[in-house]
């Protein structure tokens, strides 16, 4: 099962955090610090998997991590995944935030913290996978956000107006995270 | 988070940008656009703090406030908590807040109340009682959105309260449909009902019943819905691993629907359904080869499809399809290998894994590595994994990256054996100079057991481990410099060898100290066998060893001091050289107390001893009882799991053990090397107990003495309570549990936090029956769960138990056994298993003694007098002195009696104050009789117990139970 799914940045600020076991919030803090000095200090085309940290059950557990620009996705697991499988899942995870937020970045991820573990609890439900099939997990998203809309009514509409207007500035965003042609992907 | 962390980053202007126009993202959450610019402008830690506190004490006060807030506060509110949380600040408010919201019809805040408690709420709250009164209500929904909101709440949080209370509702959900036009639907909720079911299996199986559903859960398997499927399988597995029999018949399916996993699958990447062929391996993993002939081929044909595959050209050039592929190829792989049957497959797989060893991937390599060493576990396979040994060697030297290389180290672990050991260690030990710090010292205990285990020439060993301790002296622990020596004293055919090879190690300029230490001690041992060669004439032996003496520790002065003292035996000429030592003001003065007092005694010693009691005092090691390798335990230690599943599977090449055997002596040495130590400081080093300081002083030098080293390796190192165990290698508490049943049958034999073992017994003549109940008092499963009794004069015959017993629950095992002849060693009974991620191992005494198999006799006082002068041979009677340890109270004296299997005879002794009983021993094919007397002298609180018996060591053992019970 998976114990943990982190996200952090290049310098090991949490973007998300979400453990499957309970662990006290200091030892959490704890936990994301170990695991990012773990992983951040490795190359980039080095494995994926590791071995993981003392504080989060020791050499039973394994970290499975990808590096996307500037976000570690880390998922803690045990035995009983499969190694390939949850590097997928990661990829899975990070393009349907892609499909959601087009064009996802680090702040996306900051500024809609809610969303982003509704995403999240689509694709892995305490610990064991859930779905993995991207087009589903969007139509369930996509579903979710048409109930949000119809409760919200009213409200909603300056906001969708802001996004149409949002869309035609397109060129002035600057993309951290282009999915899935990710760099670091293409170059092995 | 200071501002400056984040305009080092790329992103920084991208966030400013974004953050000077929160509109545009921000949908309607503008104050928490607003907050979370604050917390990023802070320009440090404190300016952070306090503009959080300044936030938390608007929240809360928006909370308490009278106005009743709307959905949309409250969810920006939440939502602040969770930035503030995930920042690392404790929330300690808000909990009630968000619990009712749960109660909200509105989907937006119900969600956003769930998220609220899924994140920050644990499972021992107060409130849970509440979120799960929700929780229920929302199951019972008629809208599909809100169960599985309940759903993913209940997984998520998973405790045993949930599953206490919501147990019953979540198989409903799994196998009744709701109505049919809510079809598409359903399939969503069953999915996320199998997960749901399955986390609370896991934490607390004894509220889950599913018996009646278990064959429509296995017909799960079946459903159209892929996402439903997989989930189910992730279920079955875990159902599986309880009760295979049950589940049995999911192999077939499991089998053809991995058969139908193809293009009308969803497809990622062009691999048609990854993560259900994926979990659907796995699943098959549990059981054995099927037995149907059909399912059996159309298994072997769809792995053959799957490493077919493997080598058709990719469909994509994108890293997904090839991972996605491999996952599936690599479980495919890890099935074959775990069925071990197929020739075929198997070399089939392991030349796969060869093309993966030298895969550009490094993730391939690593998981090539991985499952090789299953491979190498395998007797078809051992063979053709070693032909890799060359690129594995490669990839040891070559990787880089460090977990790669660990997984390198692991499998040449495996793949070692007599024909390559030298290589094999070879390489080891030269990659050992440039190792990461991370490995070094599991690699010294791999390199170290390596040697010892397909040493054929121990000259061979003995270098191997003198390398190890020259390359990374700091990375050799203990327990390998232990059992160096352990070794070189129990085989004599290598000590010569040893000390000349110490000898020239010591000459090295700079040597590491556990060297010194090495060196010291054998040279202490077996110095005199190089002596003859002028190059290493004792003074020059003992010139080397103290030009390393002050540059060494307190321990290791300690343990040269001791050589020295054992020089002054050897090598009588340089007696007066070795006492100026110990007299200089450095030794008889110095401030560690311990080393002071070694050299005073030691110095009084040489002076005051005649050169027989020196020569006694000082004698050679006896050679150490033949046990399991120290090293090994620590290397078990250290991996818990992991080397005891190698372990399991790895039967034919059983883990090393010194073979010592072969110089075993028989003959008894006296205490080798009694040295006085008047007082022992109890944070002596362990090292300062190889030299047998914990003996009391010579006058009690213990018998025991040779199994100094062993009781520092048994309580070296942190090991847990349980696993921890006394001088005689058993659990403490065993011994007196053990003697509380020499009288009675029934009782408790063995209790702590996890465990509680009760025993009942029966006995008929030479036969006997034991009960042992073991109750898990934890609220984890116990896995692994495995019983071994030893014994060697009565047959024992144990029931299989299940492997796993589950939360609270209770198991029993019967043990028929059989009394084959006289005994005093009672049996041991080993316990271990996994308890929440721990391994557990305890070691018991059976509460089996021969006395069992003593029935009372009754006879008249001539009967007795004469059968007791009849039996007047020296061996034929025992007699104990001893003190009081109850209260002399007659009828309980005699309940004890009877309870030990004896009568009580009255009017046969004279004085009406002692006790006399008669007893037949059963054993097979014969039977031992026997009288006991028992006179109590109440003024002095003293009990004098006589036993006579037929068979000479009978009364001895009886004497030695039977002393302690009064």
């Amino acid at each position: 099962m998976i114990k943990a799914i982190l996200v952090f940045n290049n310098h090991g600020k949490p973007r998300l955090s979400k453990f499957y076991q309970y662990f006290p919030e200091d030892l959490q803090q704890q936990i994301i610090r170990e695991t990012f000095h773990l992983v951040s200090k490795r190359d980039d085309n080095v494995c994926n998997f590791l071995e993981g940290g003392t504080l989060i059950g020791g050499s039973d557990y394994k970290i499975i991590y990808r590096h996307y620009a500037t976000l570690f996705f880390v998922f803690c697991v045990d035995s009983s995944e499969s190694e390939l499988g949850i590097l997928d899942l990661i990829q899975v995870f990070v393009e349907t935030l892609d499909k959601c937020f087009e064009n996802v970045c680090e702040l996306d991820l900051i500024f809609h913290v809610d969303k982003v573990h509704n995403i999240l609890s689509e694709l892995v439900m305490g610990g064991m996978v859930l779905e993995t099939n991207m087009s589903e997990i969007l139509t369930r998203i996509e579903e979710q956000s048409k109930l949000e809309k119809s409760e919200a009514g009213i409200i909603a509409a300056p906001a969708r107006a802001v996004s149409a207007v949002k869309d035609m500035n397109l060129p002035q965003k600057i993309k951290d995270m282009k999915l899935p042609d990710l760099p670091n992907i293409l170059k092995s | 988070m200071g501002g400056s962390t984040f305009c080092a980053s790329k992103v920084s202007r991208d966030l400013t940008k974004k953050a000077t126009m929160p509109a545009v993202k921000g949908d309607n959450m503008r104050g928490l656009l607003v907050f979370i610019s604050d917390i990023r402008n802070c320009k440090s830690k404190e300016a952070e703090i306090k503009r959080i506190n300044k936030e938390l004490a608007n929240i809360r006060s928006k909370f308490k406030g009278d106005k009743t807030l709307d959905g949309y506060h409250k969810k920006k509110y939440v939502c602040k908590l969770l930035f503030i949380f995930l920042l690392g600040h404790d929330i300690d408010f808000g909990y009630m807040e968000a619990v009712n919201l749960l109660s909200s019809n509105r989907y937006t805040e119900k969600q956003i109340g769930y998220l609220f408690i899924s994140v920050m709420i644990s499972a021992n709250n107060d409130l849970i009682k509440l979120v799960i009164k929700s929780i229920k209500n929302d199951l019972a929904s008629p809208n599909p959105v809100h169960v599985n909101l309940a759903l993913q709440c209940t997984a998520n949080i998973g405790s045993k309260e949930m599953a206490e209370g919501l147990g019953n509702e979540i198989p409903k959900l799994l196998v009744t449909g709701m109505e049919k036009s809510l079809r598409e639907t359903i399939d969503s909720v069953k999915q996320s009902a199998a997960l749901t079911l399955l986390r609370l299996l896991r934490t607390s199986p004894e509220y889950i019943q599913i018996g009646e559903w278990s064959s429509r859960v296995i017909h799960l398997l079946n459903d159209q819905h892929l996402g439903v499927v997989t989930s189910a399988a992730s279920l079955i597995e875990a159902l599986v691993k309880k009760n295979p029999e049950e589940y049995k018949g999911c192999v077939s399916l499991a089998v053809s629907r991995l058969s139908r996993a193809n293009l009308q699958d969803y497809t990622y990447y062009f691999v048609p359904a990854p993560w259900l062929s994926v979990k659907l391996l796995r699943l098959l993993q549990n059981y054995p080869p099927p037995e149907d002939p059909a399912v059996r081929t159309r298994l072997t044909e769809c792995l053959e499809t799957i490493l077919n595959k493997a080598q058709e050209p990719p469909k994509s050039k994108k890293i997904q399809h090839g991972n996605a592929k491999n996952a599936v190829l690599n479980e495919a792989i890890n099935l074959i290998i775990h069925m071990d049957s197929d020739p075929n497959l198997l070399v089939r797989a392991c030349n796969q894994l060869g093309q993966f060893l030298q895969h550009r991937e490094t993730n391939l390599r690593y998981l090539a590595l991985e499952s090789m060493c299953l491979l190498a576990t395998s007797e078809f396979s051992h063979e053709a994994v070693k032909k890799h040994q060359e690129t594995v060697v490669n990839s040891l030297k070559t990787e880089r990256d460090v977990s790669v290389r660990q997984r390198a180290v692991d499998l040449l672990y495996a793949m070692c054996d007599k024909t390559n050991a030298e290589e094999i260690v070879g390489e080891m030990l030269e990659y050992l100079e440039t190792a990461d710090y991370s490995i070094r010292e599991e690699m010294v205990l791999k390199v170290a057991i390596l040697a010892e285990k397909y040493a054929v020439d121990y000259t061979w060993y003995v270098d191997v481990i003198l390398n190890l301790i020259r390359i990374s002296g700091d990375y050799v622990s203990e327990e390998v410099w232990y059992r160096v020596i352990q070794i070189v004293i129990n085989r004599d055919d290598v000590q010569g060898y040893a000390a000349k090879t110490v000898f020239e190690a010591l000459q090295a300029p700079a040597c590491h100290e556990n060297m010194v230490k090495v060196g010291g001690y054998i040279l202490g041992e077996f110095g005199n066998l190089i002596a003859g060669d002028p190059r290493s004439s004792p003074l020059v032996q003992f010139q080397l060893l103290h030009s390393k003496y002050h540059l060494c520790g307190p321990a290791t002065r300690g343990l040269i001091l001791s050589t020295y003292i054992k020089f002054v035996n050897l090598f009588p000429e340089i007696k007066s050289t070795i006492q100026d030592v110990l007299k200089s003001d450095n030794n008889l003065r110095n401030s560690d107390v311990e080393l002071q007092q070694r050299s005073v005694e030691y110095l009084q010693l040489s002076t005051v001893a005649s050169t027989d009691v020196l020569a006694t005092v000082l004698e050679e090691m006896p050679p150490f009882p033949e046990r399991e390798s120290s090293i090994l335990a620590k290397l078990k230690k250290k991996k818990p799991t992991v080397t005891e599943q190698a372990e399991n599977k790895e039967p034919k090449q059983p883990m090393p053990q010194a073979q010592m055997s072969n110089n075993v002596n028989t003959h008894n040495t006296p205490p080798p090397l009694s040295v006085p130590a008047a007082s022992n400081p109890p944070s002596a080093a362990a090292s300062d107990d190889l030299l047998g300081l914990n003996s009391p002083g010579p006058s009690q030098a213990a018998p025991s003495a040779g199994s100094f080293l062993l009781d520092v390796f048994d309580t070296v190192g942190s090991s847990p309570p349980t696993n921890g165990v006394d001088s005689n290698g058993l659990t403490p508490g065993a011994e007196e549990s053990f003697k509380k049943f020499i009288c009675k049958n029934n009782g408790v034999l063995f209790e702590n936090d996890l465990l509680q073992i009760g025993v009942k017994s029966e006995y008929r003549q030479n036969l006997g029956r034991l009960g042992i109940f073991y109750g898990n008092k934890t609220s984890f499963q116990f896995s692994g769960f495995s019983i071994d009794t030893h014994c060697s004069q009565i047959t024992c015959t144990p029931k299989p138990v299940g492997t796993t017993i589950e939360s609270g629950a209770q198991v029993q095992q019967v043990i028929n056994i059989e009394c084959i002849t006289e005994f005093s060693d009672a049996p041991l009974l080993i316990i271990s298993f996994m308890c929440n991620g721990n391994s557990h191992r305890l070691n018991l005494k059976l509460p089996v003694m021969f006395s069992k198999f003593s029935e009372p006799a009754e006879m008249d006082s001539a009967t007795f007098f004469a059968r007791w002068k009849g039996l007047s041979q020296p061996n034929q009677e025992c007699q104990k002195v001893f003190k009081a340890k109850f209260p002399i109270d007659t009828e309980q004296n005699k309940t004890k009696m009877l309870g030990f299997g004896i009568s009580i005879l009255e009017g046969i002794d004279p004085n009406p104050d002692n006790y006399v009983s008669a007893g037949v021993i059963h054993i097979k094919g014969s039977q031992v009789g026997c009288l006991v007397r028992l006179e109590p002298n109440k003024n002095a609180q003293m009990y004098r117990l006589t036993i006579r018996a037929s068979k000479p060591p009978v009364p001895n053992i009886l004497a030695d139970l039977l002393e302690h019970q009064f």
